[in-house]
């Protein structure tokens, strides 16, 4: 077991900057995921703690030993691929085994490590196919199983969920996340999809165009966005933002097309930081509701329903912006119909319009 | 009706198909009968020929013998005739040579080509180079190289203070330096051959060895190797093909000579019709090749049928 330290690391291919320097320290036996958009270098930074890819910058070390000039096999990691990378020559007992194997393992010792991985993960009977007879959910079995096998120190994943389909993949996040109770080995997951990072995450580090974010818990990064970016990255469905300008005495908010929405005295203090200045103004779904019909309620136009069966959502205008809020079940709303919604702006996070930091604590 | 019919067909019965399916199959021939036609006219046509030129007495040099049916007469030469076997005997050592000495040198081309080299373009034409170059041609630089005393080799060989060796006059030499060309020329081929496969691993598994604690040569043989077999199969084949047909570089260099010792059976039959015009006889000798040829190619079919990457 190990922590994974990554101190100003950068990568540059050839003269394309891919990494700009991150710092993220991954505890011993922490479960991080590594989110964000398509092309932001989770992908490169996860392979140079692998040894992969090279270090152009900054240091890497796992167990507090610096690793940037040890190849892949004398770090003491695992990596499970998104393609699975299963050799396709061979059987899923000699797949799971090949690491052992390489490694100078004794034959019955090898013999019972991969039995009991292979308990481990149901896959006992399928030990003599080979990787093109099985499906894609037993695919990505094996390829846990060959990482499990060797109790290395690190476990790392990219995307290893991303070619199954929803009912499987929720399935196997929580087969993932009972691997991680009961190795508790120190894992970095890499991710596109934010309710994987939610869901699996001890803390999650959001990158961004080859800049770290955020390195914080689900709940931090959910509750406490440090800009813009992260804030509408994290949740699902998205924080509603409009821009807004808010007056010195915070008792309005205009929303444009001369809609203005009174602010409770309540939520006076949180929106503090924006009086009598331009900000953002992000409200996540939850905190867009029915309205009671008081005087904080103000009219919005239905633009879209959504049921999801628990719950149904609802596209609304609300002057310029456009909110997404979260109705119950039985709403019966249509487009077109007008409605009184109930914005909770005492939790509401302000942004700076231009650097998009956030202004809220 | 159709139910009942059904009903009673008796169960081994192939299963029905659609009108669709039908009309697919028959769209099918219709668009493979012009090949097929081609085929008939190109290849079975010849062969038809050679069968039956091979049965009938048919000299160009004796016109007012006609062509009369001999039965298997010229087979029966053939099996007493020294010159064949010698001929035979020589083809199967070509094969059993420069086939194994083109593969293995053929995949270390394709293992270097394959290298992340930054400019790629003067690796893969000097790959192409080789094959592109007319056999003869081939044959006659090589011949230039083998020269007792011009020749390259021998220059660069006196160098060390070796030789001269008389590489196209003594026997052994002749058929090693015939060897030697005829690998050089058809390795480019098969390292192409390879390299296409090569291609076609993916590197993820690479560095999941890597990951796993394969070295270097743990990797080639784990995993290149037998990812690699359905194309050092398909290598096989084709240069076994034309290993049998060898014929071009030991006419260029050698000539056969000296005696018969570097001449293939394509040789002697070039020989036989065109030098000595029997072409009863020629015939004969072609079909004992061409069976000789099938016999190896359907060994190597076999092994095609199983691909490692799936059962
Ligand atoms: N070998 C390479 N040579 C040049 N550029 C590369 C190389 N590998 C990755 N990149 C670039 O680095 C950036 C980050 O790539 P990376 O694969 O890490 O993204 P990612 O976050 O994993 O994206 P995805 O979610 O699509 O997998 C991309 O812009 C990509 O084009
Ligand atoms: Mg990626």
């Amino acid at each position: 077991m190990a922590a994974v330290e990554i101190r100003s690391v950068r990568k540059s291919f050839g003269r394309v900057d891919v990494i700009h320097g991150i710092d993220i320290t991954v505890d011993d036996g922490e479960f991080a995921v590594l989110v964000g958009p398509s092309g932001c270098g989770k992908s490169t930074l996860l392979r140079m703690i692998a040894g992969l890819e090279s270090v152009s910058d900054g240091e890497i070390a796992i167990g507090g030993k610096v690793v940037n000039d040890l190849p892949p096999r004398e770090r003491d990691i695992a990596m499970v691929f998104q393609d699975y990378a299963l050799y396709p020559h061979k059987t899923v007992a000699e797949n799971i085994a090949f690491g052992l194997r390489m490694r100078g393992t004794p034959k019955p010792e090898m013999e019972k490590l991969v039995r009991e991985a292979s308990d481990i993960l149901q896959i006992g009977h399928l030990l003599e196919r080979k990787p093109g007879q099985l499906s894609g959910g037993q695919r990505q079995r094996v390829a846990m199983g060959r990482a499990i096998v060797r109790r290395p120190k690190v476990f790392l994943f990219d995307e290893p969920l991303s070619n199954l389909d929803a009912q499987l993949r929720a399935e196997m996040r929580i087969e993932i996340k009972k691997l991680h109770q009961r190795f508790g080995t120190t894992i970095v997951y890499v991710t596109h999809d934010q309710i994987e990072a939610m869901t699996l995450a001890d803390r999650i580090a959001i990158l961004k165009g080859g800049y770290l974010q955020q390195f914080a818990s689900p709940n931090t990064c959910y509750a406490r966005p440090v800009n813009r970016f992260v804030a509408g990255f994290i949740g699902s469905p998205p924080m509603n933002f409009a821009e807004t300008d808010v007056d010195a005495g915070i008792s309005r908010l205009s929303l444009g097309q001369g809609l203005s929405v009174p602010v409770s005295p309540e939520a006076r203090q949180r929106l503090q930081p924006a009086a009598g200045r331009r900000v953002v103004l992000g409200l996540r779904p939850e905190h867009v509701k029915p309205g009671a019909g008081g005087p904080s309620s103000v009219p919005a136009g239905v633009e879209l329903v959504e049921p999801l069966g628990s719950e149904t959502l609802v596209l609304l205008r609300l002057g310029d912006a456009l909110f997404t809020g979260r109705f119950p079940a039985e709403a019966g709303l249509k487009p077109g119909d007008t409605t009184p919604v109930d914005c909770a702006f005492a939790n509401a996070h302000l942004f700076d319009p231009q650097s998009g930091q956030a202004l809220t604590a | 009706m159709s139910a009942a019919t059904l009903d009673k067909a008796p169960p081994k019965a192939k299963p029905r198909l659609s009108p669709l399916e039908r009309s697919e199959r028959r769209l099918g021939f219709i668009l493979l009968a012009p090949a097929f036609l081609l085929l008939a006219v190109v290849v079975l046509y010849p062969i038809i020929e050679l069968l039956t030129t091979s049965v009938r007495f048919y000299h160009l040099a004796q016109p007012w013998m006609g062509t009369p049916f001999i039965g298997l007469e010229h087979y029966a030469r053939a099996l007493s005739d020294e010159r064949f076997w010698e001929s035979t005997l020589n083809t199967v050592l070509y094969i059993v040579i420069t086939v194994p000495g083109a593969v293995i040198v053929g995949l270390g081309l394709a293992l270097l080509a394959n290298q992340p080299f930054s400019i790629k373009w003067p690796v893969r034409l000097g790959l192409l180079l080789p094959w592109a170059l007319p056999l003869v041609f081939a044959g006659l630089i090589f011949r230039w190289f083998f020269e007792y005393n011009q020749g390259l080799v021998n220059n660069a060989l006196g160098f060390f203070g070796i030789g001269p060796i008389p590489w196209l006059t003594n026997p052994t030499f002749a058929f090693a330096a015939t060897c030697i060309a005829i690998v050089w020329k058809t390795s480019s081929f098969v390292a192409l051959v390879l390299l296409a496969g090569l291609q076609t691993i993916p590197k993820s598994l690479y560095e999941a060895a890597e990951i796993d604690g394969a070295g270097k040569w743990q990797q080639f043989v784990e995993i290149t190797l037998p990812m690699l077999r359905p194309a050092i199969v398909v290598a096989l084949i084709f240069r076994t093909i034309t290993a049998i047909q060898t014929f071009d570089i030991p006419y260029a260099m050698t000539n056969g000579g000296p005696g018969h010792s570097t001449e293939t059976l394509a040789m002697y039959i070039h020989k036989t019709t065109i030098d000595f015009l029997d072409l009863g006889y020629g015939s004969a000798l072609a079909v004992l090749m061409f069976i000789v040829s099938v016999i190896a190619t359907t060994g190597y079919l076999r092994h095609t049928r199983r691909d490692p990457r799936k059962a």
